[in-house]
């Protein structure tokens, strides 16, 4: 068991074997497993995944039960189709999986929670994306998941992962941190530049609040994924450029374990602050809840 | 470090309905474990939230998930948004209580599931600690105040007598489960009027159909808890 980011890329280089692989092999040992069957589980994982990005893109999309979200990753499909965007296709593609999985979460449909449902479209976005961009195969794309998981794994157990103990930054930055590490290695990084990957992506999206309109899994949720996973391929390219993020990847997540405990309640899932308790945000809670 | 996240399949996953894997998915796990405790749906629960559960239940279909628990569904089954109108329809009470104050369990997604089943009273404290990953930290029932460990899977065991007499009684269950390495820690609850003992066995994997039937040969009270 890696108990660190430094371990797993120390395991990694002793080893001579990518982060996936470490994971999978983990997982083998410790529930005594074969390979096909750990192997079988993150495909259904993977199918689940796509599913929803399909959904939520199909037609005019999907639509929550309260109409605060659904809808705008078919929009996102036009405008593709139709215009010339400002961030290229790559990073729309990515934009586009991104809503269309939170969007199908919010209206009550089947996701996989990577690491949680409100996280849940980031992996997917940076998935599909670096599906067309690096021509992944079926093979390339369940490895992407176990390496997201093996950093995710370093994530839960030194931080948090709940926006309830840690904010938006442990749910959303941690998924964008997981899939920034795995998209990485998806181009064929090391584990090095991974962890430098890792420790890019968390850092940019450090301190962000969870602050759900009318406690809804919906604003900003939705769109907070599309962030998640446009950072995740800015900081892999950087890291895939030589960059690095000078702080090392466990400092990153100490220090969002800190300012995770740090951040008031009203900030961490309880529809109270930022903009859950703005007035429009109030006036929606009231609306749907009538209170 | 902790080692609450022992799988990669606790952070990709679990394939669930929407919208929150802590409030959605973690409240299914906790209404599960309580259907494993209580041996089935119960009659009637009085559902209790505290600080983000209580403030947020209702946006997250925190109701029906724990309800899916009950009743004994998965995450992803497709009856979870309905989960609520089914239990009634099957006669079963279900109410919901914001309380005001700290989680008596200590964490901000604390549900407290106060259940009645055949005329038994049992009390479910459960949590739910982020990816839908829950630890039930207290359970009360039949005379016994238990608090396991708090990550699933948990085995509760109960034997007659107290003291060295039960102790033999479970030994070769807690034997097997150190042979099987699955055994973490381990806790355990008297009845003082009934002379009886509640052993809780927190376990580091989850036990093989094989294993479960082997230490249901040497008790016939037991609970899986997974």
């Amino acid at each position: 068991m890696f108990n660190s980011i430094k371990e797993l890329v120390e395991a990694s280089e002793r080893d001579g074997m990518p982060v996936s692989e470490i994971m999978i092999r983990e997982e083998m040992d410790r529930y005594g497993e074969t390979r096909e069957a750990v192997w079988g589980r993150m495909e259904k994982n993977l199918d689940t995944m796509d599913a929803a990005v399909e959904k939520g893109s199909t037609g005019d999309g999907v639509f929550s039960q309260t109409g605060l979200t659904g809808g705008e990753a078919a929009l996102l499909r036009d405008y593709r189709k139709n215009k010339v965007s400002l961030s290229g296709d790559v990073m729309l593609e990515a934009v586009q999986a991104a809503i269309a999985t939170n969007e199908v979460n919010a209206s009550m449909g089947v996701i996989c929670a990577t690491p949680t449902a409100g996280s849940s479209g980031t992996l997917p976005g940076v998935l599909t994306a670096l599906k067309r961009r690096l021509d992944l195969s079926g093979e390339g794309q369940v490895r992407f998941l176990f390496t997201a998981g093996a950093f995710g794994m370093v994530t839960a157990n030194n931080a948090m992962i709940a926006g309830a103990t840690g904010g938006c930054q442990a749910e959303v930055g941690s998924a964008s941190a997981m899939g920034a590490a795995a998209a990485v290695e998806a181009a064929g990084g090391d584990a090095r530049t991974s962890a430098e990957a890792f420790a890019i992506a968390m850092s940019n999206l450090l301190g962000l609040v969870c602050d759900p309109v009318a406690g809804l899994v919906e604003l900003p949720c939705v769109k907070r994924n599309a962030i998640g996973a446009g950072n995740a391929l800015i900081a892999a390219d950087i890291a895939l450029a030589g960059g690095t993020n000078k702080i090392p990847a466990d400092e990153v997540v100490e220090a969002m374990r800190k300012v995770g405990s740090n951040l008031p309640v009203s900030l961490r899932e309880t529809g109270i602050g930022g903009l859950a308790g703005t007035p429009t945000g109030q006036g929606f809670r009231k609306t749907i809840f009538g209170k | 470090m902790s080692q609450n996240y022992k799988s990669v399949f606790d952070i990709i996953g679990p394939v669930m309905i929407g919208p929150s894997s802590s409030h959605t998915a973690g409240a299914v796990a906790i209404g599960r474990a309580a259907n494993s405790i209580v041996g089935g749906a119960p009659d009637a629960a009085v559902i209790r939230y505290y600080d983000s559960f209580a403030q947020t239940h209702k946006g997250h279909g925190t109701d029906y998930a724990i309800v899916s628990g009950l009743l004994g569904f998965e995450p992803d089954d497709s009856r979870v948004p309905e989960a609520v109108s089914i239990a009634r329809e099957q006669g079963i009470g279900i109410e919901f209580v914001e309380e005001e104050g700290d989680s008596p369990i200590g964490h901000p997604n604390t549900a407290i599931l106060e259940m009645d089943k055949d005329g038994r009273k049992i009390t479910v404290s459960g949590c739910s600690i982020g990816g839908g990953t829950i630890e039930v930290r207290r359970i009360q029932m039949d005379g016994y105040d238990i608090r396991p460990g708090g990550l699933l899977p948990i085995l509760l065991v109960e034997e007659p007598g107290q003291g060295q007499v039960c102790e033999d009684e479970v030994k070769p269950i807690a034997d097997m489960l150190e042979q099987a390495g699955v055994l973490g820690g381990r806790n355990e609850s008297r009845n003082e009027q009934k002379g009886t003992t509640m052993y809780a066995f927190d376990l580091e994997k989850p036990l093989t159909q094989e294993a479960l039937e082997g230490i249901a040969r040497h008790s016939s009270q037991i609970s899986y808890i997974s």
